[in-house]
């Protein structure tokens, strides 16, 4: 490796942010060091900050197919890893009970019978008949590819245990056939909305990123990237007001993807400044609780006009 | 530059972030390819690949800002032959001071730390004792004898060179020995006090555990709880209808020439226990009703199927007070409505016979929490009978001593008879083992 690390670091950054993403340093490392080591990494943190939108990018970035396994509970290894191809085995056993006169004519005793029988070329068990799911695919793609195992917190331990070979040896062990180790490791991304807690042996196995809301400079950051129409005084006082409303209780806090729909909204409402009825009027676009919108409604004053404040404050500097 | 990293690792552990060997030996591979040069990127990398859990990154960043705090400090050389009154100065500490090189002063440092026997350092507060000896060790008294000689001895107003330079040196020496001080504190102590607090926690009487506690406590109890309740809930018995499990089917009946004859189904249920807990909160176990409380409140939050009931005389049911709620409001809700009353075990019974013995089936585990001082009213054990013979089991958890069993107006006998088991549960320790049979027994 000629290049150093902090440079190909800022080249993951430049790279994503061309992209439409917007990464914090730690984010960029994660994915270096995710490209670096070979290892698969698990990213957490509230939803809606861009955890899945990450895999996205990295798979544009590195140029890669992307392969997405979206996780629930229920999902086993014949959804995930793989699958036999059961219509096609049954008329194959079909067929093969025809053939067997074929085979067997003219054979003297049962010795002879059973030689032949055993010369006969088995496929019952083989790739013919095997139907591949996301994760082996990603194994055996030959460019390589961006393998996404989304909010993997949703499925069953069962599930947990059996993405343990995948992740650190790269293989899957299929009994009928064998091991499949992949030729072309895939870059692994997990995602986890922690509404479990995952298992230390997976833990153990996988980088660790932990994605927290933003602070404002990267919120704008992001929102700049995302709906460049906005103009710069409204960008700042949403990014503001969103910031504000996160330092209320709430049940769900609003995350990045909610600031870019409002901005979003405003700009096809044609608004060119926060103003309160403004706020109370899109709100339920931030706020996916009544209660929470409830709230906020009692706040919104004091938010508006200290997002205005803020922002008029910068506009000087 | 190995042991650096796995003293860090030491440091780490002991402020409670764990760290796997595997992790460590993924730590060596990537300083490999990162270096040690960034601090800031090395911060980072590190922190993505040795903690995995945002409680753990903070307890990273504070440690990896510890550890890593004592830089270098470049030493500015003097030119001796510059300093007339060099000849005045001979204890040792003063040559090396002047004379030696940083990594000699780090080598006599770390000897007299040894000396002073550092590794026996536990708490915090032990750190400026350990400065102290280690300096003193070091020579510093000398030293300081022979600045004030020099400073006497002067006539003009400023200090010689000499006595700058080594006044300088001797601060300098005294921060480094502080961080030294630090890190191996970091290494050896305790550094949260989290071990040895659990430790006494555990094994101190419930009633005795001051009320600012409380948190800490839950958070142990919540720990145990759910750790358990992690460990028993996961057996799972194979339903018989449902969707078809394929792969299954075919494999079992390839033996049949392919004709599906055995089916098997994709389903699994998952058997959880289910429990229903009553709690005693009157006055005579006022002191121990918040932790039987919190210990509710706790299964609660692990186990979907329980109901929990609250006692003075009449029952309540706090189930869904103690969904969505925070542990105190919860706690302090349930003894304002409740607590406090005279005990009355029989009328409690009695409600609980008509709110739910319904529900009680043969999967069903009950939990009783109490002291069985029943103010000597009617007892009604007959209904324990009835609850007994619906139930899968009855435990009973006393949090008094056995020796206090039936004295004054305790009827526990009376009531124990018709129980499965009967534990006595007065502090943590025990409380765990109560939990774990409990949760064994319960599926």
């Amino acid at each position: 490796m000629t290049d150093g690390p902090k440079k190909i670091i800022k080249d993951i950054t430049k790279g994503f942010a061309k992209h439409g993403y917007i990464c914090s340093e730690q984010i960029a490392t994660a994915v270096y060091l995710a490209s670096e080591l070979e290892k698969p990494i698990l990213i957490e943190g509230p939803p809606g900050v861009g955890k899945t939108e990450l895999a996205n990018t990295a798979a544009l970035y590195f140029k890669k197919e992307m392969i997405r396994l979206q996780c629930y509970e229920g999902l086993d290894e014949s959804k995930a890893l793989y699958e036999w191809r059961y219509g096609k085995q049954l008329l194959y056993t079909q067929i093969l009970k025809e053939q067997m006169q074929e085979v067997l004519e003219g054979a003297k005793g049962l010795k002879e019978s059973l030689d032949r029988l055993m010369k006969f070329e088995d496929i019952f068990f083989s790739e013919d008949f095997l139907e591949t799911r996301p994760l082996l695919e990603a194994l055996t793609s030959e460019k390589g590819s961006v393998l996404l195992i989304d909010e993997v917190d949703k499925s069953d331990e069962e599930f947990e245990a059996l993405l343990l070979e995948i992740l650190s040896e790269f293989q899957i062990s299929i009994p009928e056939l064998g091991v499949r180790k992949a030729d072309v490791k895939p870059l692994v991304v997990l995602t986890s909305n922690n509404s479990r807690e995952i298992g230390d042996a997976l833990k153990r196995r996988c980088l660790h990123l932990y994605i927290p809301f933003p602070d404002a400079k990267l919120e704008r950051q992001i929102v700049q990237a995302r709906v460049p129409e906005i103009s710069e005084s409204m960008q700042i006082q949403l990014v503001n007001f969103v910031q504000g409303i996160r330092e209320l209780d709430l049940k769900k806090l609003p995350a990045i993807s909610e600031t870019i729909d409002w901005a979003k909204t405003v700009i096809l409402l044609n608004s060119e400044e926060l103003d309160a009825k403004l706020a109370e009027d899109t709100l339920n676009v931030l706020l996916k609780h009544q209660q929470d919108i409830e709230v906020v409604k009692k706040e919104i004053p004091a938010l508006v006009s200290s997002a205005t404040e803020t922002s008029d404050g910068k506009s000087l500097n | 530059m190995e042991k650096v990293l796995t003293d860090f690792v030491k440091a780490l552990r002991n402020s409670n972030v764990r760290v796997s060997p595997a992790e460590t030996i993924d730590a060596v591979s990537v300083i490999d390819s990162v270096g040690y040069e960034d601090k800031e990127l090395l911060k980072r990398t590190l922190s993505i690949v040795l903690s995995k859990t945002p409680d753990e990154k903070d307890k990273f960043n504070a440690c990896f800002d510890d550890f890593f705090s004592d830089e270098i400090k470049q030493q500015v050389s003097v030119d001796m032959d510059q300093l007339s009154d060099i000849k005045d100065i001979d204890s040792d500490l003063a040559k090396k001071l002047l004379e030696g090189s940083q990594g000699e002063l780090m080598l006599s440092i770390a000897d007299a730390a040894e000396e002073a026997e550092i590794r026996e350092i536990r708490y915090f507060t032990q750190r400026s004792v350990f400065t102290r000896r280690i300096l003193e060790k070091m020579g510093v008294g000398k030293l300081e004898d022979e600045l004030m000689q020099l400073g006497s001895s002067r006539e003009d107003e400023l200090p010689s060179d000499l006595e700058q330079e080594l006044r300088n040196q001797l601060t300098n020496l005294r921060e480094r020995v502080s961080d030294y001080v630090q890190q191996q504190f970091l290494l050896h102590g305790d550094v949260s006090g989290e071990q040895l607090r659990e430790q006494i926690f555990k094994s101190m009487n419930m009633a005795q555990i001051d009320r600012s506690y409380l948190n800490e406590v839950h958070s142990l109890v919540r720990k145990m709880a759910k750790k358990l309740a992690n460990l028993h809930s996961r057996r799972k018995k194979n339903f018989k209808k449902g969707k078809l499990d394929i792969r299954k089917t075919i494999r079992d009946n390839w033996v049949n020439q392919g004709i599906l004859f055995n089916l098997s189904w994709a389903y699994k249920k998952v058997d959880r226990p289910k429990i229903y807990v009553i709690c005693d909160v009157s006055g005579s176990v006022g002191a121990y009703a918040r932790f039987m409380l919190m210990f509710l409140f706790s299964l609660t939050e692990v186990v979907s199927k329980l109901r929990g009931f609250v006692f003075s005389a009449n029952l309540g049911e706090v189930t869904n007070d103690f969904k969505d709620a925070k542990l105190d409001e919860a706690i302090e809700k349930a003894l304002q409505k409740h607590g406090g009353g005279s005990t009355d075990y029989g009328q409690a019974l009695t409600d609980f016979v008509s709110l739910c013995l319904d529900e009680i089936d043969n999967k069903t585990t009950v939990v009783i929490l109490g002291d069985a001082r029943n103010n000597f009213g009617p007892e009604k054990a007959h209904l324990m009978k009835t609850i007994k013979e619906r139930s899968k089991q009855v435990f009973w958890l006393n949090p008094e001593g056995k020796y206090r069993w039936d004295t004054g107006d305790s009827v526990m006998t009376k009531y124990s008879a018709y129980c499965t088991k009967v534990f006595q549960c007065g502090n943590i320790d025990q409380l765990e083992r109560v939990v774990s049979t409990l949760l064994k027994t319960a599926i």
